[in-house]
């Protein structure tokens, strides 16, 4: 038995270095901002983030200067609007510039299922004929390549390489003390993403007992081995949503995108929201002091539970 | 086909031109926004067996109610199956979709999208994009989709794209067909104009038809090139009475739909 619970700030100075390769793992939910933010307040630096598609999480990363490099298929806010730390770095190098090596959203996903699988490289039927196959940052022919079908079929794949990164910070729902990640609702690019990843550092909502675990093994997406920290953190992922914990705060993000718009704004919200905390136990305590007890509630998931199984031999 | 509507907005007639494409049974991949409210107009009209799944991982989806974020947990409550990007995505990738959707800031006559960047120099880029996102994927792998043009102007419609992140029709004629993707390009497009389609042999953009109080001239004065016009050119058909009722009840509070 190993038990790995420590705090944010633990986990995210044993493990990250300046220089890394970070995967930053949720599609739009299970997003560990209770890490992400440890991050900008350690003042990391020289960072290349990557994950499917990013969101505040990298936009507020690039605004504090930790990032150089981004692979991903997409930096922005969907519907909600856009990513303005990331558009300054890209356009006017603010704080400073970023390259952006660009794929299609299951290409990320792809070169992380190739990593950790073992899998060197895929063959898409996609990217091909698009720009993405004839522009790259600073991958160069590295990027990807162009082959025709070597099994004779006569068509032509864009290949694209496995992707490793040094580690992974992903959210999950609950974990045993030695890091069995549980996740469920729509797991976006995460299993991949933490598995092709050399080690993995995780926020969950709850730390529950290990026999927990061994009653739903089917749950478990990242086994414990893979896993080298376990911060219990409960709302880590807010504003993002986690299935049956909480939903999307559509406010706080709205928030979040007029702020970011301006310099002054991006300083506004960051000293309040991630240098004015410690961690997240603070972070909700002023969330509620300055939102009030039923908005926190109101972003509680309503119950929606799944008749149980017998996993009995 | 019912009654035709007198009252209605032309963002309404723009969510029926969307549903006038899905066809009951098929397999589709939404977001948020405008297209889902499309398949869900259809679903609740001509196509109750559409099959939606969305890029985060839910599969067979029912939402409850209009969710703002492609990840809201209210796609999970009710679907049939949940994965992640490997089982929604890859279904795509397969070639098992049959609609996906798709917009941009800019478009050409072969109806490829930029949403990469504004500028001449990827590196150094005037405006930043969001990037492709799933775009790229459900533009080379679904069997068909549909492009939504939020706006209709000479530097959205465009003689040439600052970059091409999801492919149309290439370079036209059967430079698409040549190059081998499983899906076999775009359908149509629909701007706050009118209703664009392709040519059946040169794969170039022509005018289907107009929206109401819009004129053939005005299109072709805010768009970059040349744009032909269909020979059967129309204004478009007006939506059902009871599409607009459907349309209205889905977004009671409009949260994507605008009044009057």
């Amino acid at each position: 038995m190993n038990n790995k619970v420590m705090t944010a700030k633990d986990a995210v100075s044993q493990y990250i270095k300046d220089g890394d390769v970070v995967y930053i793992g949720g599609f739009a939910a299970n997003i560990s901002y209770a890490l992400t933010h440890e991050i900008i307040r350690q003042k990391k630096k020289d960072l290349t983030i990557v994950t499917s598609s990013f969101n505040e999480h990298g936009d507020q990363l690039v605004g504090a200067g930790c990032v150089s490099r981004i692979e991903t298929s997409y930096f922005w806010m969907e519907v909600f609007g856009q990513c303005s730390c990331f558009r300054r770095a890209a356009e006017k190098s603010i704080p400073h510039s970023v390259q952006i090596e660009e794929y299609s959203n299951f290409a990320m996903v792809a070169r992380f299922m190739a990593g950790a699988l073992g899998i060197p490289y895929v063959p898409l039927n996609a990217i091909k004929g698009s720009d993405l196959a004839e522009q790259t940052a600073w991958k160069g022919d590295k990027k990807l390549k162009i082959m025709s079908d070597p099994f004779g079929s006569g068509t032509v794949h864009a290949l694209v390489p496995a992707l490793q990164p040094d580690i992974a910070i992903v959210h999950a729902h609950r974990s045993d003390e030695n890091g069995n990640l549980q996740i469920w609702g729509q797991v976006g690019d995460i299993p991949w993403g933490a598995k092709a990843s050399r080690t993995v550092i995780a926020t969950v909502e709850e730390v529950v007992d290990g026999d927990v675990i061994k009653h739903d093994p089917n749950r478990t997406c990242i086994p414990d081995f893979m896993v080298s920290a376990i911060v219990p953190e409960p709302f880590a992922s807010h504003p993002k949503p986690v299935q049956g914990y909480y939903n999307v705060d559509r406010d706080f993000i709205f928030n979040y995108i007029k702020l970011a718009k301006t310099e002054e704004g991006l300083k506004e919200f960051m000293d309040e929201w991630v240098y004015g905390v410690k961690d997240r136990t603070e972070y909700i305590e002023k969330f509620i002091k300055k939102y009030g007890w039923q908005r926190f509630q109101g972003l509680k998931s309503s119950q929606y539970s799944a008749a149980s199984v017998n996993y009995g031999a | 086909m019912g009654k035709k509507a007198t009252d209605y907005t032309l963002q309404e007639l723009n969510l029926v031109e969307i549903a006038r494409e899905v066809n009951d049974g098929d397999i589709v991949i939404i977001g948020t926004g405008m297209p889902l409210l499309g398949v869900m107009l259809a679903q609740k009209t001509h196509a109750p067996n559409v099959f939606a799944i969305t890029e985060a991982g839910p599969i067979g989806v029912n939402p409850a109610y209009l969710p703002f974020s492609v990840a809201d947990p209210v796609f999970t409550m009710g679907a049939t199956m949940v994965g992640g990007l490997t089982e929604s995505l890859g279904l795509v990738h397969a070639g098992r979709v049959d609609l996906g959707f798709l917009g941009g800031a800019q478009i050409d006559k072969f109806g490829n999208l930029n949403t990469s960047f504004i500028g001449v120099d990827y590196n150094h880029p005037v405006s930043r994009l969001p990037g492709s996102g799933g775009a790229n994927d459900i533009a080379s792998c679904c069997k068909k989709t549909i492009i939504s043009m939020a706006a209709h102007r000479k530097d959205k419609f465009v003689g040439k794209l600052d970059f091409n992140t999801t492919p149309g029709y290439l370079t036209g004629g059967d430079a698409r067909k040549k190059i081998g993707y499983p899906g076999e390009g775009p359908l149509k497009v629909i701007s706050p104009l009118g209703v664009f389609r392709f040519d059946e042999v040169t794969k170039e953009m022509y005018i289907d038809s107009y929206f109401p109080g819009v004129t053939i001239e005005q299109i072709k004065e805010n768009t970059g090139w040349d744009i032909k016009v269909g020979k059967d050119c129309k204004e478009t058909e007006a939506p059902t009475e009871e599409q607009v009722k459907v349309l209205r009840a889905l977004d009671p509070a409009g949260v994507f739909l605008k009044k009057g």
